[in-house]
């Protein structure tokens, strides 16, 4: 009679790897749309509460006083140094943009699994 | 980086990350489809339909997932369960009972090999004791596992699988040493 480590292994290695072959690509094809909010109105949420932002702050800093003393302010600032701070928020908004964009590309977020 | 299970499961939660589910079924695509046709019997499209079908579960049920159990053994239970409503759907509908499959199944194939032997021999066992030697000797499940998967007590499965390696070494006799 047959032993049960040689069956055991027969057992293991009867398993083949089935090869994809499109089933994934199938199955996601039939997945249910994702459950996410229209584009518009993610753009009017985002919109309205940077108007809402914007007018507690005009209103809070007294009619936008505290506006005009900082653009009063930044017009004596040598000329170097607004040059610099330009640069910085671009240098910021600029990777926040980044950040944003490799999360929402999968292809680029999953580059580092890809098998070269 | 490979992303683990867990990982994934976590982007499809929170984003509903198609990509991460898509990833979750390329690697858990073979093992499901070839527990599906030890289950079918070797019958290669009714398995990647069920397949299919339960992918789809797994999906629309993931927030049910709470990672007690390894993502691969709740898969299991969800095809596990898709062959079983469809076991009985066939059966209510055409009237083919187990034993009337089993008949149906070619027993004049010639196999050169052990593995075809064994490949047979598995595929004549009673369901219940194929389940969990696919499962456990298969897929390396445990046998708690395993008892999840199949929703019958531990000690059942233990049985399951000794009767069922009994009967495989029984008819592979001609294989063992002289």
């Amino acid at each position: 009679m047959i032993d049960d480590e040689t069956l055991d292994r027969q057992l293991r290695e009867a398993v083949p790897y089935i090869n994809d072959h499109g089933f994934t690509a199938r199955v996601i094809a039939r997945l249910p749309g994702a459950r996410r909010e229209p584009q518009w109105l993610r753009a009017m949420i985002v919109v309205g509460l940077a108007l809402l932002g914007a007018g507690m702050a005009y209103f809070l800093s007294g009619g936008g006083s505290l506006v005009r003393q900082g653009v009063v302010q930044m017009a004596d600032f040598p000329i170097w140094l607004l040059l610099v701070f330009a640069f910085g928020c671009g240098l910021v908004v600029g990777a926040f943009a980044v950040i944003v964009a490799i999360r929402k590309t999968p292809e680029v977020r999953d580059l580092t699994r890809l098998d070269f | 980086m490979e992303l683990t299970d867990a990982d994934l499961v976590a982007r499809v939660l929170a984003d509903d990350d198609q990509h991460a589910f898509g990833e979750l079924v390329r690697q858990h695509q073979s093992s499901v489809r070839g527990l599906l046709r030890q289950l079918t019997r070797t019958d290669l499209a009714l398995a990647d339909d069920l397949a299919q079908e339960a992918f789809l579960r797994a999906y629309k049920n993931i927030r049910n997932f709470r990672g007690e159990a390894r993502f691969s053994t709740w898969l299991y239970r969800i095809a596990y369960n898709c062959f079983r409503e469809d076991a009985r759907r066939r059966k209510e509908l055409v009237g083919v009972d187990e034993a009337q499959m089993q008949a149906e199944q070619d027993p004049q194939t010639v196999d050169p090999g052990l593995r075809h032997d064994l490949m047979h021999a598995l595929s004549l066992l009673p369901l219940h004791e194929r389940s969990a030697i696919v499962l456990c000797c298969q897929n390396g499940l445990s046998h708690d596992e395993a008892a999840r998967v199949l929703d019958i007590p531990l000690g059942t499965v233990k049985t399951n699988v000794l009767r069922g390696r009994e009967k495989l070494k029984r008819t592979l006799a001609a294989w063992g040493p002289n």
